[in-house]
């Protein structure tokens, strides 16, 4: 007999995963996997739930269409209370959304990734899509820049991409108690004192807005032209459908024209 | 198709002929509930319905709800509430509104198809009115309207009304109610389609004006409520935030309730970072959506040119007068 339809569809309604691993990063931030299974882009990103709590927009930061690992910083309600999870516990989850870097487009071209803070987990998705896809590009170097040490994201993954890809990591300030070997100062300190030029090479930026503000500056500088550059820009958003208005920049949607956008389409938008 | 008159004697007997099969709402000025302000209620007698103004509360409260509950969460899991909603037949629907309405049947019907809205909307009979003269801050005939109502009412000398029926549906209805809807020949020609005086917008494009000194006049009036976005017929944005039971917070519901993007809250996001910070650039965003960024996406303006939004702001900013000396 035919089961009686008792659910409306909804394109608000998120599906029940479970938590599969739990990894402390920081002091206020960690990464859970989840059984989330689809299909998506780098920088694609889903919105989480806890019912009772609220929803946000979270960044895919793995690439596989078996699981999904998100990359969370405690800022408030949502974030904190799913920082107190465990593995096996259940949350819900819709997307994936928006539009990611298209790297498929970008076939053949040596990659810049610059990534300050929480930025770098989009930028994650990337470089795990390019280890599956090696052969595809070209040289790969990693600018990645924290607050201090006890900020660094994804130590062990970081560890492992240091055997194929150029990685440099800065922190903004060294407390007295802590070792780094790197170099101290913000990570635009680190693209501007290097010797790059534009040729053959797509830059993919993800970090606070003054982070990227400035980067696109120096880049700018160094010749690199705006379609050369991809932001993956953050917006207050409620539905990631395209219809809530919160993550619209001059009439562009956010949740569906971007998160990543290639600088040429944003250039002219200003504050809007 | 063919054209009909009713006599405005006859409106009641339509009226509870509708009633039968629908809700029927009209605009009804009522100075108990509303403070004498006009909302288009349910009505059962035509003596309540008040034709000569336009109504203070937006259409769209009786399809894209004020507050609607997107899922209810418990222990057992999540679910979306069944709506039962009887047809409604909405009568006296002016040009400005039926605009405002197709534009969110294109959002919420076409564009994300959604349950919620299509609920209260689907199977709703729309009888539109054509109204005489603009109102002060009315701009609709700078506005390329479009949305169609099922029947449409023009006043005729004699106090009746000439109907004219766009859709079958309309066609059998007042076909089946002989005794009051009576053939004729009277046909709307388009020198009578247009509304006097409403013609006030005369900037067609407003892409050029961005940086322009002109909206610091509005700017400075401008006290950042939103109640222009709360009266206009057309804004579609809302905000989601949950509700737990009080009494179990295992449980409670997903709500959605309007939004204004005059509000500094709209784009507020972590460490206190505010996009459209300032009230120039909340002001102009609001201009902006209505008259260009959905009409590059699609296709007609957002606006209608009701003029609520100035009408009913506490300081009257009229953004067309500050559009045109642009
Ligand atoms: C496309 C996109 C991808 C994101 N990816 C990640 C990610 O991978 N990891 C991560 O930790 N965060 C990410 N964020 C930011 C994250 O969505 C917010 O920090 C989150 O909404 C905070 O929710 P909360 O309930 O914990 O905080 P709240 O209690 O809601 O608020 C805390 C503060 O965050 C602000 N806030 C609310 N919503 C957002 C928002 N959408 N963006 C920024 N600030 C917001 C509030 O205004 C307030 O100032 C992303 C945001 C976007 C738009
Ligand atoms: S109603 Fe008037 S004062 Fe209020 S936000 Fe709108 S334009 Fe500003
Ligand atoms: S913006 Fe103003 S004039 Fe235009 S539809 Fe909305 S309320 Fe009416
Ligand atoms: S998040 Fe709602 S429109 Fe983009």
């Amino acid at each position: 007999m035919a089961k009686k339809k008792t659910t409306i569809e909804s394109k608000f309604l998120p599906k029940k995963v479970t938590i599969l691993s739990y990894q402390r990063e920081s002091a206020d931030s960690f990464t859970i996997k989840v059984d989330f299974a689809v299909k998506h882009e780098p920088g694609q990103f889903v919105q989480v739930t806890l019912p009772g709590i609220g929803e946000a927009p979270i960044s895919i930061c793995s690439y596989s269409d078996k699981f999904m690992e998100l990359n969370i910083r405690e800022v408030g309600d949502l974030t904190k209370n799913l920082a107190k999870l465990k593995v096996g516990d259940k949350l819900f989850i819709r997307g994936p959304y928006g539009k990611g870097y298209p790297m498929k487009d970008l076939k053949g071209n040596n990659v810049i990734i610059i990534g300050g803070g929480c930025g770098v987990a989009p930028l994650r998705g990337i470089i795990d899509y390019i280890e599956q896809n090696r052969a595809d590009y070209g040289d790969v170097k990693l600018f990645l820049g924290f607050r201090t040490p006890g900020d660094i994201l994804f130590q062990e993954k970081i560890k492992g991409w240091g055997k194929n890809f150029d990685v440099r990591i800065s922190v903004d300030k060294l407390p007295a108690d802590s070792c780094f070997a790197g170099p101290v100062g913000f990570v635009t300190n680190m693209v501007k004192n290097e010797q790059i030029d534009n040729k053959n090479k797509v830059v993919f930026v993800c970090g606070p807005p003054i982070m990227m503000d400035v980067v696109i500056k120096i880049l700018k500088e160094k010749w690199f032209n705006d379609d050369q550059i991809f932001i993956s820009a953050e917006r207050l958003m409620h539905c990631a459908l395209g219809l809530c208005g919160h993550c619209m920049i001059h009439g562009k949607y956010t949740c569906l024209d971007g998160p990543v956008f290639r600088w040429d389409e944003l250039k002219e938008c200003k504050n809007d | 198709m063919t054209n009909f008159t009713l006599s405005k004697v006859d409106l009641n007997a339509f009226i509870k002929s509708l009633s039968k099969n629908f809700d029927v709402y009209a605009p009804v000025k009522d100075h108990v509930v509303d403070g004498g302000s006009v909302r288009f209620k349910v009505v059962s007698d035509a003596k309540v319905i008040c034709l000569s103004e336009n109504a203070y509360y937006p259409l769209k409260e009786l399809f894209f709800r004020k507050k609607e509950v997107l899922f209810k969460y418990s222990e057992k899991g999540l679910e979306v509430p069944v709506k039962k909603v009887k047809s409604k037949a909405i009568l006296g629907i002016r040009r400005c509104d039926l605009h405002s309405l197709a534009n969110q049947d294109r959002i919420y019907m076409r564009e994300v198809p959604d349950p919620y809205y299509i609920a209260e909307r689907e199977k709703t009979l729309l009888i539109g009115y054509h109204c005489k003269k603009a109102e002060e801050y009315c701009f609709c005939g700078s506005i390329d309207l479009q949305g169609n109502a099922d029947i449409m009412l023009y006043e005729l000398p004699g106090n009746k009304f000439l109907v004219e029926v766009h859709s079958d549906n309309a066609l059998r209805l007042v076909e089946s109610l002989k005794k009051i809807f009576k053939k004729t020949d009277i046909v709307i020609d388009a020198e009578s389609r247009k509304i006097e005086g409403s013609n006030r917008l005369q900037k067609k494009d407003v892409h050029s004006f961005y940086d322009n000194p002109g909206w610091q006049e509005g700017i400075d009036k401008c006290l950042s409520c939103a109640a222009c976005n709360f009266h206009c017929p057309s804004c579609y944005c809302f905000n989601i935030h949950d509700e737990a039971n009080v009494h179990n917070m295992k449980e409670g519901e997903r709500i959605r309730t309007w939004a204004g993007c005059q509000l500094k809250s709209f784009t507020r996001v972590a460490g206190e970072h505010i996009f459209r910070d300032t009230r120039k650039d909340r002001f102009r965003h609001r201009i902006y959506h209505q008259l260009q960024y959905f009409k590059e996406r699609y296709g007609t303006t957002l606006c209608s040119g009701c003029g609520r939004c100035i009408r009913f702001c506490p300081t009257k900013i009229d953004f067309i007068d500050i559009l045109n000396r642009m």
